[in-house]
């Protein structure tokens, strides 16, 4: 159904409804705020984070009561609401694209055990390339997991959807989890007039104030349970096969929950949507968003005497086989297009599927063309739309159809544009300028380390080249660069998803003067791991000779503090095995990259988009993480931290990481870095602001070179020790702070910051700390 | 019930704004689309361009409105505005700003030159340019340029009640930052009035050229290096970013500089162009030669770093960019 706002069908409700602005994501929210759910367990990834921000903006404010858990990672958010719905509360998530796939292991476990939750599945593409756009790459994924799949086309689908979801999955024939997928970005982002009900108790009378009880709960003492046990042959295939049951049965379910919906609303969702099929003979099957678009030209086309109809599933599992077929009984033929590949498929998964139902209905007649469209958020025209129809009308008349599987909206490209490099590789003999000395002193074992005035080291090439996109006054390329001052010679870099990856690689262009590989941000150490690796081994079997290396490369993972949450595991499994590489993280206390959510590295009391201010809580309610401490107990040869507020200091750390890495093995080192976008600074201030966070002794800088700590910079000593305050009032983000009804979680910030100072002194005092 | 003066063959009345990130159109979308919908009566779909644009990077917002009679399914950017607002003139640079434009569109732009100065740097053909100095008005009341743009286009969406998205703009305000509502109502205000138009008549015989689609592909299958790989290291010089400067500037005094450096430290757009020259004693060392506009974003931290005075902040002037720029020497692999 499109929306249709006119007076009189908003007098089809029942119960009261009211009329909001606003886009998917918000609804999908706005229907779990109103669901009040027990718990709710997310990580971050475009486009469903808003889903988390929005909760977390109304819990802030007490609006509602749903835990908001900020897991490690997509995996860990999979673990969270697998516990969570285990213990008998209602469970809800978001989750897109890579995020989804990184979880999937845990979703065959949550439906094979049968614990219902809603999971909202903002559509977006799954690629190399990163492509963070919308298409059904992600969804495709979905379809063998065991979940019934709800279908959104537009914002109040996202709503309706996700009121309806829970009651399906709660349902005693089906008890499975669900997913409710919407369109990334053209549904997730874009607004439009929703009806919502307007009482909250409304929303709980239809799907009922608590959960159904009666079923597995870990919390009931009374009645022990063991969830999960080791069940091979022959009885996997009978679990299965209840599982199987389930999912059909919630056909006949959603269909009786929606009937109720519509009874009360006036909203009805069919399990098929047919728009003008009574007595089509082409027609178009899509999905979700663009199965609007094409209702605007199949009135075009009526308009002009074709006969021309739509349909699109409001549920594709179970694959609403029987009604499709049903559906294209009198069609002639029909396009089919997928919004992803199943290469080598012949065709998407839609299009095999609508197959399968024809042919198992008795229909051998209607022709079916494939074709995919709109992969990673390519948009959908109109004109898009006249073509699909156009493939079916010629196969019509022709009684054949010419070419069954396809592409669509895919251009070849002219040669005469085709990439022509630019710059020149970068000169050995310019980037190994000789101007920094590092010596190990065979006695001690110390490393001393000479560098030049920094005006010299103006003459060694920047690694990374200007026009990147990156934010007015962003720290991280002013941090790297300086970091990089202090490298001698060729480099390999591997980035980590984030900021600095998606700003200076935003094809067809690079920033990026050295090699560099992006791979996504839980795995990057074990990626160069594999890179560093290879290297040697190529080395030694005398595959690199004919390059005539002049020194062996320098392996650095630039990562951002988010990368070390979701990347923690690989980190420090590369640490433990001490590959020969460095691992940089720029820290700019959150993940901004996806719109400034809270990591693990934000302070307390720090306003994010997942720790807002409200009425009842402000800002982040638990401390920060000490990567470097982390990092430092894997008991790797040199950690250390910096700033370009310091800049001999990072540049003598760069030299020394350089030693290690090429010498002993993995360097661990910290950057604190300005986001003036996301910490509401002014953008000139930005070194001045980590000056005063070095200042305040919430950053240190210092080293731990084979366990040994060194301080290497002491405020108190050199009498410039800086109070917090004067720091956390720089910041658009932490000005509350400063203020007398946040005294108390000022007190705690402080507090944990002198200890941890404290500890790091003693450390340096002793070398055995 | 409100009449929209122009409306496409879906029934929509169509309004694209052209800003970089920073500015405030995503916002200024948003009210003027939410004044439409539920402050007078129409339906509407907005939103922006999204994904992981920056401040600073060339963004889009697109609003349409239709009556609440009209479905709406097109979810496409949009194409053909009826009114585009663009937010920073110098965007014309490297985003056809106008494009798809009819020739009775309305087009306006944060500007303090003349209508036909910019007619000339837009390429327009026909349509009428509607000038408002939303950077002048909002430097004067201490307060966002979006504002005045937002009060600029409620004069042209004149089927709007700016009078309604004054009474909201108080309600948002007044309660966090009372002090900031006095300002907010006078830039919108001032932004309103001092709208000035004119129309150009498409000559005779032309025609308004066809838009290109968005989603329009730099290279293509038989073109682009396999698997996405980028063969074309630090081929970014290419780009120019002087667009994201949004008023502000370093200038470079070379008597004043000591080439301590500091400036190279602390930029993050690798703006600083240095050379080798002999020092006094006749020994070679690097002396800053100035700096490349092209990358220049305007953060001025660069300003904050020098010790000296060699660095300072002005506003940008026309031309003063292309005037002072010194050019990065490249190691070009093509000349």
């Amino acid at each position: 159904m499109s929306i249709d706002l006119s007076k009189e069908q908003a007098g089809l409700a029942k119960v009261e409804q009211r009329v909001v602005y606003e886009s998917g994501n918000e609804m999908a929210a706005y229907a779990a705020h109103q669901i009040n759910y027990h718990v709710m367990g997310y990580f971050p990834i475009s486009p469903s984070t808003e889903v988390a921000q929005f909760l977390d903006l109304m819990k802030s404010n007490g609006q509602h009561d749903i835990v908001l858990i900020p897991a490690d990672g997509e995996h860990g958010s999979a673990g969270v609401c697998y516990g969570a719905s285990t213990a008998g509360g209602r469970v809800f998530n978001a989750t897109s694209a890579n995020g989804y796939l990184y979880m999937i292991e845990q979703m065959p476990v949550q439906s094979g055990t049968r614990f219902p939750m809603v999971m909202n599945l903002v559509c977006r593409s799954v690629s190399g390339p990163l492509d963070i756009h919308g298409d059904h790459s992600d969804l495709y994924y979905a379809l063998n997991t065991g979940w019934p799949i709800l279908m959104c086309r537009d914002p109040q689908a996202v709503y309706d959807m996700n009121i309806m979801a829970l009651k399906v999955a709660e349902d005693a024939e089906v008890r499975l989890p669900v997913l409710v997928a919407s369109d990334g970005y053209f549904t997730s982002h874009q607004k439009r007039k929703v009806q919502t009900f307007a009482n909250r108790e409304d929303v709980h009378q239809f799907i009922g104030a608590q959960p159904p009880v009666g079923y597995p709960d870990t919390l009931d003492r009374n009645n022990p349970i063991t969830v999960g046990p080791y069940m091979n042959e022959p009885d996997y295939i009978n679990n299965c096969y209840q599982q199987s049951m389930a999912m059909y049965n919630a056909e006949h379910v959603y269909d009786r929950v929606r009937k109720e919906f519509a009874d009360l609303t006036g909203r009805d969702y069919p399990i098929l949507d047919q728009y003008r099929m009574e007595d089509a003979e082409v027609a178009v099957f899509l999905m979700n968003s663009a199965s609007e678009i094409i209702k605007d030209v199949v009135d075009q086309l009526r308009a002009q005497g074709i006969k021309a109809g739509s349909i699109a599933p409001n549920m594709i599992r179970p694959f609403p086989q029987r009604a499709i077929a049903e559906a294209l009984k009198n069609v002639k033929a029909i396009t089919v297009g997928d919004r992803a590949d199943s290469y080598g498929g012949h065709g998407g998964n839609m299009v095999n599927e609508i197959k399968a139902a024809l042919f198992t209905h008795g229909n051998r007649d209607t022709l079916v063309i494939s074709r995919i469209y709109g992969l990673g958020g390519k948009d959908f025209y109109a004109e898009d739309g006249h073509n699909l129809f156009q493939f079916a009308i010629d196969a019509m008349n022709k009684g054949v159809v010419d070419k069954p599987f396809d592409y669509y909206g895919h251009t070849p490209g002219d040669p005469a544009k085709s990439p022509k490099r630019v710059l020149k590789p970068m000169k050995f003999e310019d980037l190994k300028t000789g101007l920094i000395t590092v010596k190990k002193d065979e006695e001690t074992g110390k490393l001393s380390v000479r560098i030049p005035p920094l005006r010299s080291l103006t003459k060694k090439p920047k690694r990374i080249a200007p026009g990147h996109g990156a934010c007015p006054g962003c720290g991280i390329f002013s941090g790297l660069e300086l970091f990089f001052k202090g490298i001698e010679g060729d480099i390999v870099a591997l980035f980590h998803t984030g900021c600095a990856m998606v700003v200076t690689t935003g094809y067809p262009y690079s920033s990026h003067k050295a090699t560099y590989i992006h791979n996504l941000f839980q795995n990057g150490a074990a990626t160069l791991s594999g890179v560093v690796e290879m290297f040697w081994e190529r080395k030694r079997r005398g595959e690199l000779d004919h390059l005539n290396l002049q020194d062996d490369f320098t392996f650095v993972m630039i990562t951002g503090d988010g990368g070390m949450d979701i990347g923690m595991g690989p980190a420090i499994g590369a640490a433990l095995r001490n590959h020969k590489m460095i691992i940089l993280e720029y820290d700019n206390e959150g993940y901004m990259n996806t719109g400034a959510q809270l990591s693990y590295s934000t302070p307390m009391g720090h306003r994010t988009s997942t720790s807002n201010i409200g009425s009842v809580r402000a800002g982040k309610v638990f401390h920060h993480k000490d990567t470097a401490q982390i990092m430092a107990a894997t008991h790797i040869p040199y950690v250390f931290t910096g700033s370009e507020a310091f800049p001999q200091d990072l540049v003598k750390k760069a030299a020394k990481a350089q030693y290690y890495a090429q010498n002993e093995g993995l360097v661990y080192g910290k950057i604190l870095i300005t986001c003036p976008l996301n910490w509401l600074s002014e953008d000139e201030l930005g070194t001045e602001i980590i000056d005063a966070a070095v200042g305040s002794c919430f950053f240190p800088l210092y080293e731990v070179e084979h366990g040994v700590t060194t301080i290497t910079y002491n405020p108190d000593e050199k009498d410039k020790r800086v109070p917090i305050v004067e720091w956390l009032k720089t910041m658009g983000k932490t000005r509350h702070l400063t203020k007398p009804e946040h005294v108390e979680t000022l007190n705690a910030f402080e507090t944990e910051v002198e200890r941890r100072w404290k500890i790091l002194l003693a450390k340096h005092e002793n070398p055995y700390l | 019930m409100v009449t929209l003066p122009k409306l496409n063959e879906l029934g929509f009345f169509e309004i694209r704004l052209e800003s970089i990130g920073g500015l405030g159109a995503n916002l200024a979308g948003k009210m003027l689309a939410e004044a439409g919908v539920t402050g007078a009566s129409l339906n509407g779909v907005s939103f922006s361009s999204y994904g992981s644009e920056k401040k600073g990077s060339p963004v889009k917002a697109h609003i349409r409105f239709c009556d609440n009679h009209t479905n709406i399914r097109d979810t496409s950017p949009v194409e053909r505005p009826h009114v585009v607002g663009i937010f920073h003139e110098s965007l014309s640079k490297t985003v056809n700003v106008i494009s798809g434009i009819y020739e009775d569109s309305l087009v306006l732009v944060n500007s303090n030159k003349s209508p036909e100065q910019l007619k000339e740097k837009m390429k327009l053909l026909g349509g009428t340019i509607a000038v408002v100095d939303a950077t002048g008005i909002s430097l004067e009341e201490k307060n966002r340029t979006n504002m005045a743009m937002l009060g600029a286009l409620f004069r042209l969406c004149d089927f709007l009640d700016p009078e309604a998205m004054k009474s909201v703009i108080r309600k948002s305000l007044e309660k966090k930052y009372p002090q900031a509502v006095g300002p907010a109502l006078q830039t919108f205000e001032r932004g309103f009035n001092e709208v000035t138009f004119q129309t150009f008549e498409l000559p005779v015989g032309q025609q308004m050229p066809a838009f290109v689609r968005q989603d329009t592909p730099m290279l293509g299958y038989e073109t682009q290096p396999m698997g996405g790989v980028i063969t074309n290291p630090g081929n970014s010089i290419l780009k120019d970013l002087s667009i994201s400067r949004a008023g502000m500037m370093p200038h470079f005094a070379d008597d004043k500089c000591i080439h301590c450096a500091a400036c190279d430290n602390v930029c993050p757009d690798f703006c600083f162009v240095w050379e080798e020259q002999p020092d006094k004693k006749g020994r070679p060392q690097m002396f800053l030669q100035g700096i490349d506009y092209q990358y220049c974003k305007g953060c001025l931290k660069c300003i904050r770093a020098c010790p000296t005075d060699a660095l300072s902040s002005a506003r940008e002037e026309d031309g003063y960019a292309d005037e002072h720029r010194t050019p990065h020497r490249f190691d070009l692999a093509v000349h």
